[in-house]
């Protein structure tokens, strides 16, 4: 009774009807088990027949399909639907931020001058790039952050890939001025502050330059790093002759405002969180790099995920539709049986009217 | 129609019996006894039969011994006929019962009843049935009255033991009797109805329809009903199940005229129709 009892509430908690009432009706399934669409043909003795099991299985099929058909109908107006729901799923995967660099740098080649002929510019091969990453990533739950004089919110963490993946389509759109990484990743780093869920956390940083970060900005950084412990993943799109993050300058020359990108990458080791740098020259590096990302970011992972209501009213009138249709088939494949005998038997003229007559004759007389 | 035109009422039919009806009763067959009139049998002596007036005065002159031959013959008796009709539900397939066993019966009890014969019609299903039963009478305008009330009534119900009732209340002396039925009935059943007319003269009257056999269609779906049982069956016929199912029939057909020659009896077919050659030609047969 209880095992029953909860059956029928996890049943009734994703199941609905709109009109329960209307499945009183369902009882109506059992009208096939007395009557079918065919004409009873009477004969003497059905025993004296061989039983033939083809037969037997077309019955029971056709009753079956009978009682299909009503129990979908009954379904389809009862308005039968899933509820929407939350579902907790085990999956690989993290929360991902992707802070994106929207500065008009972005909008030149590797070559870092405009693209022409078969040239990508950096933001295109990024978005061709993340576009894929994104969709090989399905439980992910993603993030998108740009930044360029001052951060833009793009969307919050979100489980609808859809969406991430119209934001990564528009980072190509010609690009603003300038480049405050440190307020990017301020943003950034917020977009974790509601997030409880124990996850791996991420994220990821396409830029193709950095410049200076005010000290203020830098302690709250050093603050948010430490309320919320994240992987930092920086995709350096490094332009032909700007200078490499990992080459040590001559002393002297080491100064943040000469070589703000090193800086920035001296900066974030300093965190003390894992924190990875990719440099990439090409469209080929950051494929590379984004595959090591990829790698790198497969911890199991409970997320939810969120399944709208689904009406079934819709497959039901069809399942619905399919039966009463094979039932039409039957029907129409139906025979009658041919009266041979007594049908001339029937056209004659009755007997009854001489008989009559005679009677009254008799009686008269 | 004209008053008296009696063109499409059916003619009377002429029986022989392969026995010597027993009884008091003039009639029309040859009957056992001596009689002084009727059917001419044998010459016996004058001595052993002392009837001077059927003295065969050519016979006697014949004779080198000078003996004197009488005539003698056969009384003319008359004799029960019976219908015992079976009314179950099974033989309401083709109005069976209404149409061909009705016309049949009442073929039969015109002809007995013309004939100088006391007709009876016994109407059964599991038990007799009050409003398909007819004493033995010989009144005129029995055919009428037969006919009348086998078209009025639907045959239902399930059992032919009202035969085997009926057949306890016919007469104590041997009868003529038509056995009406489709003969359906469990073999056991069968041999007990024909055990319980032991005494009787049997004309099994087998009523059967060819829109069984031949009316049945090549493929489809056909819902079958049992009329006596209600049991229904859907069948999908196909050609082989087709030609099996007559074979089946067949069989069967052939089973039954086996148990009938076994007890010496010939069955007539009232298959589809009344063929009152046939019938005439059979029941001159004997």
């Amino acid at each position: 009774m209880n095992a029953w009892y909860h059956e029928a509430s996890v049943m009734t908690r994703s199941w609905g009807v709109d009109h329960p009432l209307v499945l009183a009706l369902g009882l109506l399934a059992l009208l096939p088990l007395f009557a079918n669409v065919f004409i009873r043909n009477g004969i003497p003795a059905i025993a004296a027949f061989p039983p033939d099991p083809l037969s037997r299985v077309l019955g029971g099929g056709l009753r079956l399909v009978s009682a299909l058909a009503i129990l979908a109908l009954v379904a389809g107006l009862a308005g039968l639907h899933r509820r929407a729901q939350t579902v907790l799923r085990e999956g690989t995967g993290a929360h991902l931020v992707l802070l994106l660099d929207r500065s008009s740098s972005m909008d030149n080649s590797f070559a870092d001058r405009a693209p022409s002929g078969d040239e990508q510019s950096k933001s295109s091969a990024a978005k061709h790039l993340l576009g894929e990453f994104v969709a090989g990533r399905p439980h992910d739950r993603i993030g998108v952050a740009a930044f360029s004089t001052s951060p833009m919110p793009v969307l919050p963490l979100t489980d609808h890939h859809d969406v991430v993946q119209a934001a990564i389509a528009a980072i190509d759109r010609p690009g603003l001025a300038f480049t405050d990484v440190g307020r990017g990743l301020a943003l950034a780093l917020s977009s974790f502050a509601d997030d409880t869920a124990e996850a791996s956390r991420a994220v990821l940083l396409v830029s193709d330059g950095a410049a200076l970060i005010d000290r203020r900005v830098q302690d709250a950084l050093r603050d948010a790093v430490t309320r919320t412990p994240v992987h930092l993943y920086w995709l350096f799109l490094r332009s032909r002759g700007a200078k490499s993050i990992f080459d040590v300058p001559p002393p002297g020359e080491d100064t943040p405002q000469a070589n703000p990108e090193r800086h920035l990458h001296l900066f974030l080791q300093s965190f003390g969180v894992p924190y990875r740098a990719f440099e990439a020259t090409s469209p080929q590096a950051v494929a590379q790099a984004i595959a090591e990302i990829n790698r790198q970011e497969t911890r199991p992972l409970t997320y939810s995920e969120r399944i709208p209501r689904h009406d079934v009213a819709r497959p039901a009138f069809a399942v619905a539709a399919l039966c009463i249709f094979l039932i039409l088939l039957a029907k129409l494949a139906e025979r009658p049986l041919r009266r041979t005998g007594f049908a001339r038997e029937a056209t004659r003229p009755p007997q009854a009217a001489p008989v009559i007559a005679r009677d009254g004759q008799r009686r008269a007389a | 129609m004209k008053v008296g035109d009696d063109s499409l009422s059916p003619q009377p039919i002429a029986y022989r019996l392969r026995w010597r009806p027993e009884g008091i009763i003039p009639g029309a067959h040859p009957g056992r006894g001596e009689g002084a009139e009727g059917e001419f049998r044998r010459h016996v002596d004058l001595l052993r039969h002392p009837d001077p007036r059927r003295i065969d005065l050519r016979v006697s002159l014949r004779d080198p011994h000078g003996q004197l031959h009488v005539r003698q013959f056969s009384p003319r008796r008359a004799v029960p006929v019976a219908a015992l009709v079976d009314l179950s539900g099974s033989m309401r397939f083709g109005e069976a019962v209404a149409g061909r066993v009705a016309e049949f019966a009442a073929l039969i009890a015109l002809s007995a009843v013309r004939a100088g014969d006391s007709f009876a019609l016994f109407g059964c299903d599991a038990h007799l049935r009050a409003d398909a039963f007819l004493p033995f009478s010989r009144r005129r305008g029995l055919d009428d009255e037969v006919r009348r009330r086998l078209t009025g009534l639907r045959p239902q119900g399930a059992g032919s033991a009202g035969l085997i009732e009926a057949a306890g209340s016919l007469p104590g002396r041997r009868a003529l009797v038509f056995l009406v039925s489709d003969f359906l009935m469990p073999e056991a059943e069968r041999e007990a109805l024909l055990d319980a007319l032991w005494r009787h003269d049997v004309v099994p009257v087998v009523v059967s329809d060819a829109t069984l056999e031949e009316g049945l269609p090549r493929w489809g779906f056909i819902e079958m009903g049992d009329l006596e049982s209600g049991a229904a069956r859907l069948v999908f016929m196909r050609p082989r199940l087709r030609a099996r199912w007559r074979a089946a029939a067949a069989a069967s057909r052939r089973a039954l005229d086996e148990a009938f020659v076994r007890r010496g009896l010939r069955p007539f077919h009232l298959r589809d129709r009344l063929d009152t050659e046939a019938l005439t030609r059979r029941l001159m047969e004997g």
